[in-house]
This record gives C-alpha cells, structure tokens and sequence, in this order.
C-alpha cells in the first residue's frame, strides 16, 4: 500500500473539516440564531468531532466499543448543549 | 483507505495509559461545557451580550489551525509507518508550530480583553470564557511539550515501522486536544 493512497483520504478529511469550520463561521458572523440554527451547529459540530476521532484518532479500526463510547460522549455532550439552549429559549 | 493510527487488532493507537488520561480530560472539558451551556440557559441576554465583544475571527482561526497541526500530526504517523523518521520530524515539527501559531493567536484575545478591563469576576459569561479557553489553552502547551518529547526521540532514530507506539500516544494525547476545541468554539464563539 503505497503512503500516497494512505494519506490522500486524510487530506480530504481535513479539506472537509476546513469547509464545515467556515460553515460555522459565516452562521455566527450572519448573527443566527434559534433552535434550527443551533441544532445544524451542533449536528455539523458532532459530524467534525466523530471525523476526528474516526480518521484522526484512528478509531474506526478500534474495537467498536473504543469508538462508541467516544460517540456517545460526542452525543451527550452536543445534545445536551441543545437540550441547556432550548431550555434557555422557554425561559 | 484511512491512515491507520495503528494496527489492525482493534486496540486503541498508543498506550493504553494515555486512553484513561485521555477520556478523564474529555469527562472534565465535557462538564465544564455542560456548566457552561446551562449556566446561559439562566443569563442568555447575559451571554448573548457579552459573546457580542469576543473575536470570532481568532476562534475560526485558532480552529483552523488545530485542525490542521492535528492533519500535521497524522501525516507524521504515517511517516514513521513508512519507517521514514525525517518525514516524522518534519511533520511533528510542523504540528508544534501550529500549536505555537494558536498560542500566540490566543494571547493576543487574551491582551485584548484584560487591555478593555474584562476579568474572571466581570460577569458570569467571561468567567466561564476565560476560564475555559485558559485550561484549553494550558492543555495546547502540555500537547506541545508530548509532541516536542516523541520529535527528539524521533530525530534520535527512536521510532521504527515496527516500533512507534510513543508517536501514537502523542499523536492521540494531540487530537484531543483538537477535539476538545471543535466543541469549544461553536459552544462559545457562535452559539446565542
């Protein structure tokens, strides 16, 4: 397996990393807000975290347990960051 | 295919010891953003007002630039995969001075708030703001000095194809790190 093909994938996971980065940027700079906002930041924020732990981290070739429990980290956390918003909202 | 962090047994890349070290500071990072995100729930006009005065360019900057010392990182696992020590140095040392961009970026907001009068004790927003973003911000330097630790062994001829689990260990020690403030910055510089 030559190194080219090995880091080509990376590349592409960070290019995309990148792009979701700016993504998240432009959501904030043009001041929105409420829950659907806020979800589609948390779910872009979930999706770059698991890309982390998956092709960074190397997880996706652990034992899958070593992976879901970073996942549910990921889940609790991000979801209960929606869960503390929208409370926020009602009050 | 991905760039493997390790063999194909399932274990986790590096030393297990790491892992533990490693899950404990996520639980910490994850309670302190918990804390955060429901202390705003009670204060939002608080928050919503306050985050109005942080630089979100520095904190998309900053994110770009871990992700990419964490890319840096994985290039240099791969290297030392292909039993190529120079490469691995080489991308280590490019990694660090990521880190060092981020430090510098992150202590000129610093500047910037202590320099408009803002402190732990100015509101309940900032406490958490500065609070959070230092313990990160120390956790970059510890990243660092692990990163800069497996270069000299690296640079030494220390890491082999056959032997490198000190690169992996660093290596996972550094996307926490990266990890850690992909959360961080939409929790505090976006979200209101």
């Amino acid at each position: 397996m030559s190194t080219s093909r090995l880091i080509r994938p990376c590349t592409a996971v960070w290019l995309l990393l990148v792009i979701l980065t700016g993504v998240t940027y432009l959501v904030g700079q043009a001041g929105l807000s409420g829950m659907a906002v806020v979800a589609f930041v948390l779910i872009t924020t979930l999706f770059k975290s698991q890309m982390v732990v998956d092709h960074f981290m190397g997880l996706k070739r652990a034992r899958p347990f070593w992976r879901g429990l970073l996942f549910g980290y990921l889940l609790i956390v991000c979801g209960m960051i929606g869960v503390a918003y929208y409370v926020g909202l009602t009050h | 295919m991905d760039t493997p962090l390790h063999d194909d047994t399932g274990a986790l890349p590096g030393d297990f010891a790491i892992w533990i070290f490693i899950f404990a500071e996520l639980l910490v990072f994850g309670v302190f953003f918990l804390a955060y995100a429901f202390a705003r729930a009670n204060n939002v006009e608080l928050f919503n007002e306050s985050q109005l005065q942080l630089d979100r360019i520095s904190g998309a900057a900053n994110t770009l630039v871990l992700i990419t010392s964490s890319y840096f990182v994985v290039r240099a696992v791969a290297a030392i995969r292909d039993d190529d020590s120079r490469r691995c140095v080489h991308w280590l040392a490019a990694a660090i001075g990521m880190g060092s961009v981020f430090l510098v970026i992150k202590m000129f907001e610093f500047a910037d708030k202590f320099s408009a009068g803002i402190s732990l004790s100015t509101n309940t927003f900032f406490m958490f703001y500065l609070s959070l973003t230092f313990f990160h911000f120390m956790h970059v330097i510890l990243g660092m000095v692990i990163l800069a630790a497996v270069l000299f062994k690296a640079r030494s001829g220390g890491y082999s194809a056959a032997s490198h689990i000190g690169v992996e260990t660093g290596a996972s020690y550094w996307h926490m790190v990266d990890l850690v403030w992909l959360i961080l910055f939409p929790l505090v510089y976006v979200i209101h």
